[in-house]
């Protein structure tokens, strides 16, 4: 399975007109071939896209994960759907880092007595407001 | 640190009683996806049959529609799970589950024959050792997958629209044929018409050169009186003249050319070896040689087999492998540019 997009420097959503275009500056005739009855019909480019997609996502996944030059990644597919090696950070340790830092967060929350904290908080908030009214009410009353 | 929400997989893992059995179970699940002519009720009842000794602890039902949706990310955790947690026997019965669950009678959708693969190179599993797992258990040897890419899949997938066009292109080429004759009337009957007039055209031109040639025997004759030196004073001024004119059209030829030279570096370039060197090195076509240096630079730092030293063989040979390639694109790139 060959990349014709790519081999014909198209993007993958591109639409009949560009297709069409690039079919007749295509130098090749095998290829300008191959492609016209793949991209030029509608049934089939479905079916070519789909496998497409599928493709691109293992050559993304095989680039993250190092496994570009595979024993079962040869010929025309790793040649056309290899993705330059990638340098994304791995995603158990992302993981592991989060995970972490949420029970840190958890630990000082505890550590702090959070809840008492909160109640706290209200109750003082609650009085000063009460003191407020109080004094507003009087102050209406005198005036 | 990103502060993003855990995603409905890494919650999943996290709750898991085995986090192994989850990430298998999600790989299993992407496989089932894309195979075909099944309903998602002989997807759930499957995967349950082949997972049942499995100890996670949750519902199938999530991890299928995140399997579903394809999500990338999910799909590299589970890989890096299994691959970090998976001893060489469990490797395999992975492996085992895995084409359990793609095929019954050895019939597999093309994405499989790709996703079978690349957990093969996951697991580590040699191409022999899956072939004949692969003939064990469907009692068919793995293929090579078909190439939708090619023409020649198409006459043999969908030979009704070969006849279609057959038919269209006959159909065609007797309309040229009778258009062609029609034309080739005309062109004749015009043919005709232009040749006399060409010989009408002649006989004009020949009485004109006469009147010409005699015309200039009395100019000669009038001129030979005249002064010597006004003569050549005025071919002199002719040359002069000439010589202003000829340079005048070689700039503007210059120019000409120029501009198309132009025109054809602005039109794109063809997907060439010079465009994959580039892409290897994570540029794209248009770089310049600094940024091949230096992207070259980069990569070789980052993928150098001496960093993989502590990882296992296998590693250090994938990486030595990616560095070859790089260094040949920098290698192939450094003598065209």
């Amino acid at each position: 399975m060959r990349d014709l997009y790519q081999r014909l420097a198209l993007s993958p959503d591109a639409n009949d007109h560009q297709i069409n275009s690039a079919l007749a500056r295509c130098p090749n005739s095998a290829l300008r071939q191959d492609a016209t009855s793949v991209l030029a019909v509608a049934p089939h480019r479905e079916t070519y896209d789909t496998l497409h997609h599928t493709l691109s996502d293992i050559g993304r996944l095989r680039a993250r994960l190092g496994l570009t030059h595979g024993a079962h990644w040869q010929g025309d597919v790793a040649n056309d759907f290899s993705l330059p090696p990638d340098n994304a950070i791995s995603r158990h340790d992302e993981l592991v880092d989060r995970v972490s830092h949420a029970v840190s967060l958890y630990n000082r929350w505890r550590r702090l007595r959070g809840p008492w904290l909160l109640i706290a908080v209200f109750t003082v908030g609650a009085g000063i407001g009460l003191a407020l009214g109080f004094a507003l009410s009087l102050g209406l009353g005198l005036g | 640190m990103s502060t993003a929400r855990f995603s409905p997989f890494e919650l999943l893992l996290l709750k898991s009683r085995s986090q192994v059995d989850t990430a298998t179970l999600l790989l299993l699940g992407w496989v089932l996806v894309h195979r075909q002519h099944v309903s998602e009720g002989q997807r759930r009842r499957r995967l349950a049959q082949v997972t049942s000794q499995f100890r996670h602890g949750h519902e199938l039902g999530p991890v299928m529609s995140i399997a579903h949706s394809q999500d990338l990310h999910a799909i590299q955790l589970a890989a890096e799970v299994v691959r970090k947690e998976c001893s060489k026997e469990r490797s395999l019965s992975v492996m085992h589950q895995a084409i359990t669950v793609a095929t019954d009678d050895g019939d597999i959708s093309l994405a499989n024959h790709y996703i079978l693969r690349f957990l093969a190179d996951l697991l580590n599993v040699a191409p022999a050792t899956l072939g004949t797992l692969f003939q064990e258990l469907t009692g068919q040897p793995l293929r090579q997958p078909e190439d939708p890419s090619r023409d020649a899949y198409w006459q043999a997938h969908d030979p009704d629209y070969y006849a279609r066009k057959a038919r269209e292109e006959a159909e065609a080429a007797q309309r040229a044929k009778a258009s062609q004759a029609e034309q080739e009337q005309q062109q004749r009957a015009k043919a005709d018409k232009q040749q006399e007039k060409q010989q009408e055209k002649k006989q004009k031109q020949q009485e004109k050169k006469q009147q010409k040639e005699d015309a200039r025997r009395a100019k000669a004759r009038a001129e030979q009186s005249s002064a010597e030196q006004a003569k050549a004073e005025k071919a002199r001024a002719e040359q002069a003249r000439q010589e202003q004119a000829r340079q005048e059209r070689a700039r503007q030829e210059q120019a000409q050319e120029e501009s198309r030279q132009r025109q054809q570096r602005s039109s794109p370039p063809p997907p060439d070896r010079t465009t994959r060197a580039l892409a290897v090195l994570g540029l794209t076509p248009g770089a310049s040689k600094t940024d091949v240096r230096r992207a070259y630079r980069r990569m070789a730092q980052l993928h150098h087999p001496d960093r993989f030293y502590s990882d296992s063989e296998h590693q250090v040979a994938l990486a030595s492998a990616r560095f070859q390639r790089i260094k040949n694109a920098y290698d192939y790139l450094m003598q065209t540019y």
